[in-house]
């Protein structure tokens, strides 16, 4: 009998079913596994993994205190960082995929820096800028530009050289080739490099914040934690992971608008 | 008959040959060639696979040096890109991110010869309705066939009339009625605006319809094995003449000194 029912709907309406089957079977499992951990906890006791009820009940909490403000602070330091980084990224990266000799002079200095893990220039960044914002801000710049340049410079090394030859042959002047051909080309680059280094922005920020911070959630996190208060370390991670998603849904959101001729054919 | 005879060529290839070095081997890619093509004259060259004769296509562009003899373009050696050549390549170089409107109108962009938007858009309409694209302007490269992304790359070159047309099979990734379409159009194009024409073909149906003159290349290193003049009318019907018997006998001396060089240049 179901075989039957399966076989009388035609394509379209089965995929969107089975999409359908696939959205209640991943909420089934969110679901279990919070049961399992609430009814473990329960019967195991909690002083190490708190409870999913009990998580719950801080984030009402804290949404009704200062939980706000805290966002406010990574998230501009995101933002900030992002913005700056981003652009100087984007700027290095055309500019040396234009100019492949200082490009070859830099390379080694350029690899030299970011071989340093960039999060442990956290300590150094707080001796020079202070507790607030500022050292966040200068890590996210520094890890965000690196990402964004290297996507962009090798996307610059990428543009196929008979496209190039075919639009100079048209008379096009350098600075038409960059606007009409460099540039654009570079841009699925450069967003692909933009949604690598959105993770990365947000664990800079919250690394910051862990070391030397009164503000955001990395302090809100390292506070909790100092007081053993298991539940309002995962309480700071919920929040952190939500931010994570809504950040990389965005970036996904831009992109695929801005580089509707790729996702065209698909 | 072709104009221009006893001026200088428009393109001269005086013992023009290319070298390549491959992994440190060197490869003849064209032997010492001699061709004058006369203003206004329509040449094919026909050949096997890798016989040269995108080579010549590229030396006469200056996207290549010659590694002996010269190339002159209106009497002078090719120094650098020849910018007064439109050359259609094999490899389609559209713009991926733009519309194939876009895509036919950027040569007008350019500040070389700086167009009103208006007039760009008149003559993109134009060239849409040419290279039968209507109803795909606003489609992305990457939604259109091969050949209709040939058509567009033919639509783009010929957009800016340049007044010599180098073109890399053009019409190859084509289906067979559409061929027949699109060579109608150039022929009549490319007589109304009196351009020099070097066209690269495998098909040898194809450059007799079209051409003044047919010169078949040798396998590799590419020679000029023979040259038949097609003293064949215009305006040609490319539909029909293909029947005719001085088509027939033309085609018949060709394909004998062609098939040879197809066999020697299957690589088994």
């Amino acid at each position: 009998m179901t075989e039957a029912a399966i076989s009388s709907h035609d394509g379209a309406p089965r995929a969107a079913d089975s999409g359908r089957a696939v959205l209640v079977g991943q909420i089934a499992v969110g679901v279990g596994l919070l049961g399992a951990w609430e009814l473990a906890g329960r019967a195991f006791g909690h002083d190490w993994t708190s409870l999913p009820s009990l998580i719950a009940v801080r984030l009402a909490a804290w949404a009704l205190g200062d939980l706000a403000g805290h966002v406010l602070v990574t998230v501009t330091e995101v933002a900030v960082g992002l913005a700056l980084g981003g652009s100087a990224g984007v700027v290095a990266g055309l500019a040396l995929g234009r100019l492949p000799v200082i490009a070859t002079v830099l390379r080694p200095i350029i690899v030299a820096l970011y071989s340093v893990p960039l999060i442990t220039m956290a300590p150094l960044l707080i001796l020079w800028f202070g507790l607030d914002l500022e050292p966040k801000i200068v890590l996210v710049t520094v890890v965000v530009f690196f990402l964004v340049f290297f996507n962009t410079f090798a996307g610059v090394g990428t543009i196929d050289r008979d496209l190039i030859a075919s639009f100079q042959l048209l008379g096009c002047t350098r600075r038409e080739e960059f606007l009409k051909i460099v540039a654009p080309a570079s841009l699925a680059w450069i967003m692909a490099g933009v949604k690598i280094a959105l993770p990365y922005a947000l664990a800079a920020a919250t690394t910051g914040e862990l070391l030397a911070s009164r503000r955001g959630l990395g302090a809100l996190l390292a506070h909790a934690a100092q007081q053993f208060d298991m539940t309002g370390v995962y309480a700071a991670l919920v929040v952190l992971m939500a931010i994570g998603i809504l950040v990389s849904e965005a970036a996904a959101w831009i992109e695929r608008r801005m580089l509707r001729w790729r996702h065209a054919a698909g | 008959m072709p104009p221009g005879d006893g001026a200088t060529p428009k393109i001269d290839f005086r013992r023009a040959a290319k070298t390549f070095a491959v992994r440190g081997q060197h490869v003849a890619a064209l032997a010492p060639i001699d061709l004058a093509v006369r203003t206004e004259e329509f040449v094919a060259l026909v050949g096997p696979s890798g016989c040269g004769k995108s080579t010549a296509l590229n030396l006469i562009a200056g996207l290549l040096r010659p590694s002996e003899g010269q190339v002159l373009y209106d009497g002078a050696p090719v120094d650098g890109l020849n910018r007064r050549v439109g050359y259609m390549t094999q490899k389609d170089t559209l713009l991926p991110w733009r519309t194939a409107a876009a895509n036919i109108g950027v040569a007008l962009e350019l500040a070389c010869r700086a167009t009103s938007r208006r007039e760009v858009a008149e003559r993109v309409a134009q060239m849409i309705d040419l290279v039968g694209l209507r109803g795909f302007e606003h489609h992305y490269p990457g939604e259109l066939s091969g050949g209709m992304r040939k058509r567009v790359a033919l639509a783009r070159t010929l957009i800016y009339e340049p007044e010599c047309l180098l073109m890399d099979e053009p019409f190859g990734a084509l289906d067979a009625q559409l061929k027949l379409l699109m060579q109608d159009q150039l022929q009549q194009l490319t007589r109304q605006r009196r351009m020099t024409v070097v066209f690269v073909t495998h098909d040898l149906g194809e450059a007799i319809a079209l051409a003044d003159r047919v010169l078949v290349f040798s396998a590799r290193p590419g020679r000029i094995r023979a040259v038949r003049d097609v003293a064949l009318p215009r305006p040609r019907d490319v539909f029909k003449m293909r029947f005719t018997d001085a088509f027939g006998r033309l085609h018949e001396a060709l394909w004998n000194e062609l098939k040879d060089e197809v066999a020697k240049g299957v690589d088994v």
